[in-house]
């Protein structure tokens, strides 16, 4: 029979690809119809109609009102991308516990499960960073909004990756240049910027051990999964849908995670990436406004001195009126 | 049950998994797109009182007074107070109504950069006096009931500590006393947490910090697997428009005036003063022995926020013999909005209330 020779597994692996390509081309045009919809604020979402999915295209073409719609059209967007991790979990875990079931030894069986997820580790780990959730403990309390592990550092004005150090005087890329001590009329900027570099590369190190902790976590997860899974497997239960599989290692995650999340260790990693991700701020911030400076544009610091006289003022108005 | 000496056969569900995925999604992406215009709030109110950001509510009656002193929502900073009204059949502030409550609340609004030195004093002896002040006014009467919810709720307790005089039953719902429990993660985190900086460094702090450590708690069920989840409700479209309600309410944030969270993060979780007695706000002790009047104290049996343990500390700290913890089998959003808390909850407090 067909089914011995060519068990199902490969006719899985061909529509599960195909699921994979079209889940990614939906996420493709998902993004681009929230692209092609946020600029005209609220205007009907052209990008997807018109599309040839089935299914898709009349939904989504009704347009939305500008506000909810958009709030709508970003909801729309994760939940593309969380079903495709979801798949990308799913279909990883599955192929394993396939894999495994087809070996007529219970012992091996279930050996071969728990050493298939030693190897996902890194896939797995790549999949939880890759979104823009990514290292979700880390960008919580880092101060930086919008939640990725190190977001805004890029993109923060002022910092460029480093990239400007280049340009200036006595920091012509090398390294070494920011341990010396400053001299000259550039004195104070040089200190600066030697406070910057120096902000930016305790950021970097406190990334890495937070991602150090998630990689961990991801471990852990696994082994955990494995300690649920592989007994089923050892008697010949194995999980009967790839959504069970997913809902196990979601609970075998989040059991790890409430146990990983308490430790000293992770509490000093992520409390490490917030505080120097905050001092990097400031230091952005007080590079920024001795720019603004030059061109006698109005500060950040000159705002604080004027709210909190207004405030002070308020209090002695309050207190002369009784 | 297979032999366990024989190999597995590789289930087949997989391929009708699969085979239903795409119609699934597509289901649940109109449904998502029906649910983008989605309302929020339903019960009438008349903004009586404004004050830089903040609104004082007047909900309008919508039955007979049940003759009981006005009840003053008074609501936490970190999300918005819509979520005590969300929908008709997902309103504690419409079934207080619906007995005959007269029910004011408090909407802190949107702080921006001109708020970041409002502290705890100008939250509490501030805003929050001045609305009560607004309150009795209209009612003419000495006292009214403070019902406080999460953060608000510990505002409440110092309130009624400062000002006992003004308040004539005192209601706390998901209400952190003890922030250091065991089992308060979100105070593990801040334990450690430099908020001089962080403050320094925002001003503001923005409401996505704050969201982010939120969803940090459980990052792979309210990050991923809730989505996923609505695979489950793709052709039931009240289920979806409750998600999209319940989404925007989560996510839509307010950022917090910098010198009050510092005075938060500080006093409260990094050294629990509250609980320790030697919280000043104003210059003046907290004294939680001076909350002589009655007290419900309503917590969530499974509330991962706010802990049990960490509401029911209050009790040993208060001047008050009548005194009552009511525990609702509900997490901390499941207070506002479950069905269970709709039924129970409201005819709870005006049982409590009448018998005051």
């Amino acid at each position: 029979m067909a089914a011995d020779t060519n068990p199902a597994g490969d006719w899985a692996a061909a529509m599960q690809k195909a699921q994979t390509d079209m889940l990614r081309q939906w996420s493709e045009l998902g993004q681009g119809w929230v692209r092609a919809a946020a600029p005209a604020g609220g205007g009907a979402g052209s990008g997807m109609a018109g599309t040839a999915v089935p299914g898709i295209g009349a939904g989504m073409a009704t347009g939305a009102a500008a506000g909810a719609g958009a709030a709508a059209e970003g909801l729309a967007r994760h939940f593309l991308q969380q079903c495709e991790r979801y798949l990308g979990v799913s279909r990883s875990l599955w192929e394993l516990v396939t894999r495994s079931a087809g070996i007529s030894d219970p012992e091996q069986r279930s050996r071969a499960f728990s050493d298939g997820l030693a190897v996902l580790q890194q896939q797995f780990a790549g999949l939880w960073a890759a979104t823009p959730f990514g290292a979700p403990a880390a960008g919580a309390l880092s101060g930086l909004p919008g939640m990725a592990g190190m977001p805004g550092m890029a993109g923060m004005p002022g910092l460029g990756a480093m990239a400007g150090f280049g340009g200036i005087p006595g920091f012509g890329g090398a390294g070494s240049a920011f341990g010396l001590p400053a001299l000259g009329p550039a004195r104070e900027q040089q200190e600066s910027w030697q406070r910057l570099a120096q902000l930016a590369g305790r950021c970097a190190q406190a990334q890495m051990q937070v991602a150090g902790q998630w990689s961990e976590i991801i471990g852990q997860a696994l082994r955990e999964l494995s300690a649920r899974v592989a007994p089923r497997l050892k008697s010949g239960a194995a999980p009967a849908s790839m959504k069970e599989i997913y809902e196990l290692w979601v609970d075998s995650a989040e059991s790890v995670y409430a146990q990983a999340a308490r430790g000293a260790a992770f509490v000093q990693a992520q409390a490490e990436l917030t505080n120097a991700s905050s001092q990097l701020r400031s230091a952005q911030r007080e590079l920024l406004e001795e720019w603004a400076k030059q061109f006698d544009l109005p500060t950040r610091a000159e705002l604080n001195s004027i709210h909190q006289q207004l405030r002070d003022l308020k209090a002695a108005l309050a207190a002369a009126r009784g | 049950m297979a032999d366990a000496t024989t190999p597995v056969e590789p289930a087949t569900a997989a391929l009708g998994e699969l085979g239903e995925l795409p119609g699934r999604m597509a289901a649940t992406l109109r449904s998502l797109q029906a649910a983008a215009d989605v309302s929020f709030g339903c019960s009438e109110k008349d903004a009586i009182h404004r004050e830089d950001k903040l609104t004082l509510y007047h909900y309008r009656p919508i039955a007979p007074t049940a003759n009981l002193p006005p009840v003053l929502v008074v609501y936490a900073l970190v999300n918005r107070p819509y979520m005590m009204d969300l929908q008709p059949d997902r309103s504690l502030i419409r079934r207080l109504l619906e007995l005959g409550i007269d029910v004011y609340l408090i909407d802190w609004g949107y702080p921006d950069g001109a708020d970041r030195f409002t502290d705890l004093n100008d939250y509490i002896n501030g805003y929050l006096h001045r609305c009560l002040d607004v309150v009795l006014r209209r009612h003419q009467l000495p006292s009214a009931t403070l019902l406080g919810v999460c953060q608000g709720g510990t505002f409440s307790l110092c309130y009624a500590a400062l000002h006992p005089e003004r308040v004539r039953n005192l209601i706390t719902m998901v209400t952190p006393v003890d922030f250091q429990t065991p089992d308060n993660l979100l105070s593990r985190w801040a334990q450690s947490i430099d908020v001089d900086a962080l403050v320094a460094a925002h001003g503001v702090v923005p409401g996505e910090v704050l969201n982010a450590a939120y969803v940090a708690l459980m990052p792979f069920r309210l990050l991923q697997q809730k989505y996923v989840n609505l695979l489950e409700i793709e052709d039931d479209q009240a289920q979806m428009d409750n998600f999209m309600r319940m989404e925007k309410w989560i996510f839509d944030s307010p950022g917090q005036a910098g010198a009050a969270f510092r005075e938060f993060t500080r006093w409260f979780f990094q050294e629990n003063r509250l609980l320790k007695g030697t919280l000043e706000i104003g210059g003046r002790r907290v004294d939680l022995k001076n909350i002589r009047q009655a007290v419900l104290n309503i917590y969530g049996k499974q509330d991962h926020l706010v802990p049990p343990a960490a509401s029911l500390a209050l009790e040993p700290l208060l001047g008050t013999a009548d005194y009552m913890a009511l525990g609702m089998d509900v997490g901390h959003i499941g207070m506002y909005v479950s069905g269970r808390s709709q039924r129970e909850l409201p005819q709870a407090i005006v049982y409590w209330l009448q018998r005051r």
